[in-house]
């Protein structure tokens, strides 16, 4: 493994990096076995080393004093609710922040090789632009795409860097100003991931939350790729992937984004209004 | 220690925490119950002193109660997910304490010295009899460097910066001395279990 790779995963076990890092770290984590299995190890050869020191028993009481404590906590500061751990399943869209992921796409160079076979169908990386009204579709061609999975996900996070750093290099247009939303996606059809760039959220009512669609226009059939996450800033670059869902093909796919109630927010289709994309394809 | 009880112990331990994020309290002491003495062990070695240690304990047990829902199991496994709070925990009080009037910044020479105390007072008697001879194994076959640097990455609360200062090397060599160190440990333990 890249020695730089090597480095971070025992800088991340130690939890000696920083935010930035450990974000993009956890980012490339997730789609690599191989590191993923590098860092159980890590952790397995410091829980034995913590193991080693000298076991000290904590005086009996302590755990009655942590639990009085708990019992004195505000009301509004509990764990936070069930849904949250299992949020993140296989099958439903995984969301991170991709932002700085040129550090990761630097060290990631050398993965190991998992093929991606779709790629030779697929030499292409779909674009959408996304405003309030309109969805703007264009195909970018990739001619030298590997068919390893990392350096196709570095590929798109790199260009997804690019764009988000450089919109103006978007081969879609994006309105520049106005009222309502306006963002982009990037999708890999081969890999059935891609990275949304929300340049700003539309507005919401209160608890209404975002869920991004990729519709196939052919077969009707909808795939919900997440939940856009509510910032301050109301921008941001997110990873998403999708389940594998038929052929891909540019006139076959539409990107939207609706405002869904609280109450439907379950849904595994779309209820609310389209308010990223184009509003009249229902 | 085979790899299979390990990864068994992690997956309760998922559920556990689990659990724990939804408030249920008889996970949150099982929990308690599985890493109390390896935590509690950690911060003494961390602090110094076992009444320190022990008000630590109590915050970072707090901190896992309320943070448990967050947990994410795909990035770290559960129990260094609770000694990343525990150690946090204890770098931020010793950070603070360092910067009280008359505490000394940065010791002259903070080479940490691994403890292989035989003391019984309520030690984990055979597994970790058994841990403790692995790792010296394990340790004894790390370069002093590596070895040193990897205590101190992990048993104190300095800086790269200053774990540099300490061992007087540039920071780009402490930071691959740590790397070495770690992943020479994980070789020598995997190899030890075979």
């Amino acid at each position: 493994m890249n020695p730089q790779l090597e480095e971070l995963a025992c800088l991340y076990v130690l939890d000696r990096l920083d935010a930035r890092e450990r974000a993009s770290f956890e980012a490339c984590l997730l789609h690599n076995p191989q590191l993923a299995a590098l860092v159980g190890e890590l952790e397995s050869a410091l829980a034995l080393r913590i193991r080693a020191l000298a076991q000290l028993e904590p005086p009996a009481g302590l755990l009655a004093q942590i639990e009085a404590r708990i019992d004195r906590l505000p009301a509004t500061s509990p764990p936070a609710p069930a849904g949250r751990v299992a949020s993140l399943g296989p099958g439903i869209a995984r969301w991170g922040i991709a932002a700085l992921l040129a550090v990761v796409v630097g060290v990631m160079a050398l993965q190991y090789l998992r093929r991606v076979p779709a790629v030779a169908e697929h030499p292409f990386v779909i674009i959408v632009g996304l405003d309030s009204h309109r969805s703007t579709l264009a195909e970018l061609p990739m001619p030298r795409r590997s068919q390893d999975a990392d350096a196709c996900f570095i590929q798109l996070a790199s260009l997804a860097e690019r764009f988000w750093e450089k919109p103006e290099d978007l081969p879609v247009k994006l309105r520049s100003t106005g009222e309502g939303g306006r963002g982009y996606a990037l999708f890999d059809p081969a890999t059935n991931q891609g990275f949304i760039a929300i340049q700003q959220l539309p507005a919401s009512e209160p608890g209404q939350r975002f869920h991004f669609w990729i519709l196939d226009t052919a077969s009707g059939q909808t795939r919900e790729a997440g939940v856009l996450p509510l910032t301050d800033s109301n921008r941001g670059l997110y990873f998403f992937s999708v389940a594998p869902a038929g052929e891909a093909r540019p006139g076959h796919l539409d990107f939207f984004v609706t405002a869904e109630d609280p109450t439907t927010s379950q849904t595994t289709r779309p209820r609310g209004k389209i308010v990223l994309g184009d509003n009249t394809i229902f | 220690m085979s790899p299979e009880p390990e990864n068994a112990a992690a997956i309760e331990e998922v559920c556990l925490l689990a659990q724990t994020g939804v408030g249920d309290r008889e996970a949150f002491r099982q929990l308690y119950d599985r890493y109390r003495v390896q935590l509690f062990s950690l911060a003494v070695r961390l602090v110094g002193n076992t009444g320190e240690a022990e008000e630590l304990l109590q915050d970072a047990f707090v901190k896992i109660w309320r943070n448990a829902a967050s947990y994410d199991s795909r990035k770290s496994r559960p129990f260094t997910w609770a000694v990343t709070i525990l150690r946090r925990t204890c770098i931020d009080h010793l950070r603070k304490r360092r910067h009280r009037p008359g505490t000394t910044p940065l010791p002259a020479n903070a080479e940490a010295t691994p403890d292989y105390s035989t003391s019984e007072d309520g030690r984990h008697a055979t597994e970790t009899r058994e841990d403790s001879a692995r790792l010296l194994g394990a340790l004894a076959k790390i370069p002093p460097n590596q070895r040193r640097a990897l205590e101190l990455a992990l048993f104190s609360e300095f800086t790269h910066s200053e774990i540099a200062r300490c061992l007087e090397q540039p920071v780009g060599t402490v930071k691959s001395w740590i790397r070495r160190g770690l992943l020479d440990l994980r070789t020598a333990i995997t190899d030890s279990a075979r």
